[in-house]
């Protein structure tokens, strides 16, 4: 099923909004950079039964790492973990604008 | 050569140079070939109105590249419907010659079934 | 596995290209193969050999090129994208009549074909968007 990574924060960008939009069941989303900032964003909750991983260095930079998200069950992942998701999931979209 | 592939056009045109830089490199992989199909979404959908007139702004029409595609293959393409009507543009309003345009409902199925994916 | 990478955003402007990067050099640490990393938009300034950036600051293309030595990658410029964006091998220069070329050693500048041959030609391609 599609990966999708989100990188820019869904107060500014419509990134997190159009991969909703286009999440089939099955599909994985991966929170990076500005796309963190989406644990505080009610959007989010349409995704409660999917899998939402992110990457900690990322939320951690922006203090973000100590924040029980919107959602329960998102899973905090480092590059190995990314590159891992990477090869389980296919295609791989990129939400960056 | 190698599987089909989606390409993903998100971008306005004109703002940012990523909705013409997308076109070139779908036009590139078309005329090696390549079978590459299009997804319409978002702002991308703005691409495809049939009324652009850039020329007081000093740029070439990017709908009329749009118009080369069905010389290279593709002779179709797909539009997500709710980035239409979030916009209030009626499907009749985007026409592109020799192309035919498929909304569809279900974006994320038809994404779902390629392996790669471009993203713009 | 055998990857392909798409970088479209400009070092030291946004952090997707520290994360073209980050990720590249996870998935060599993982055992993955990277076919090519094609540099197109904005992402074309990582071959520009002018750029200075301060010495307490990372310089991505230097880790690049260091990268590129150790596993020989094939790291793609997009030649009309660079073109616009002023980054010109010698060839380049002179053959458009430009005061000077700056393509940084380790890249190469090709056409967008190569982008074409990557997704052909790849498992996977991961996008770093602007």
């Amino acid at each position: 099923m599609t990966l999708h990574l989100v990188s820019k924060s869904p107060f500014s960008s419509s990134a997190l909004c159009d991969c909703i939009k286009c999440f089939a069941e099955g599909d994985v989303l991966l929170l990076i950079e500005d796309g963190v900032y989406a644990l505080r964003h009610g959007a989010l909750q349409k995704l409660q039964n999917s899998a939402i991983y992110c990457l900690e260095a990322d939320a951690k930079a922006r203090g973000q790492q100590e924040l029980t998200a919107i959602v329960s069950g998102v899973t905090m992942i480092d590059d190995a973990g990314w590159v891992k998701l990477c090869t389980q999931n296919t295609p791989i979209v990129s939400w960056f604008r | 050569m190698g599987n089909k592939t989606l390409t993903i056009c998100r971008a306005a045109p004109y703002g940012s140079a990523l909705a013409r830089e997308g076109l070139e490199a779908i036009l590139a992989a078309a005329a090696m070939g390549q079978e590459v199909d299009l997804l319409f979404l978002g702002d991308g959908v703005f691409q495809l109105l049939d009324n652009q007139s850039p020329e007081g702004i000093q740029q070439k029409s990017l709908h009329r590249n749009l118009q080369a595609l069905p010389m290279f293959g593709p002779e179709q393409l797909y539009v997500c419907a709710s980035s239409l009507s979030e916009r209030g543009i009626n499907p009749k309003q985007i026409k592109i010659p020799g192309i035919d345009i498929k909304v569809i409902e279900k974006p994320g199925a038809l994404i779902a079934s390629y392996q790669c994916v471009l993203n713009f | 596995m055998k990857f392909s990478l798409a970088v479209y955003s400009a070092p030291h402007s946004s952090q997707s290209a520290a994360s073209a990067l980050r990720f590249a050099k996870a998935l060599l640490a993982e055992g993955h193969e990277i076919y090519r990393v094609f540099f197109y938009c904005d992402g074309i300034q990582i071959g520009n050999n002018i750029a200075a950036p301060p010495q307490d600051e990372s310089n991505l293309a230097r880790e690049w090129q260091a990268l590129q030595r150790e596993y020989k990658l094939d790291l793609v410029i997009c030649i009309a994208a660079a073109q616009r964006r002023g980054v010109l091998s010698q060839r380049e220069a002179e053959r458009l009549e430009r005061p000077s070329a700056n393509l940084a050693e380790g890249f190469e500048l090709a056409g967008l074909g190569q982008l074409t041959d990557a997704v052909a030609n790849s498992e996977r391609l991961v996008t770093f968007g602007s």
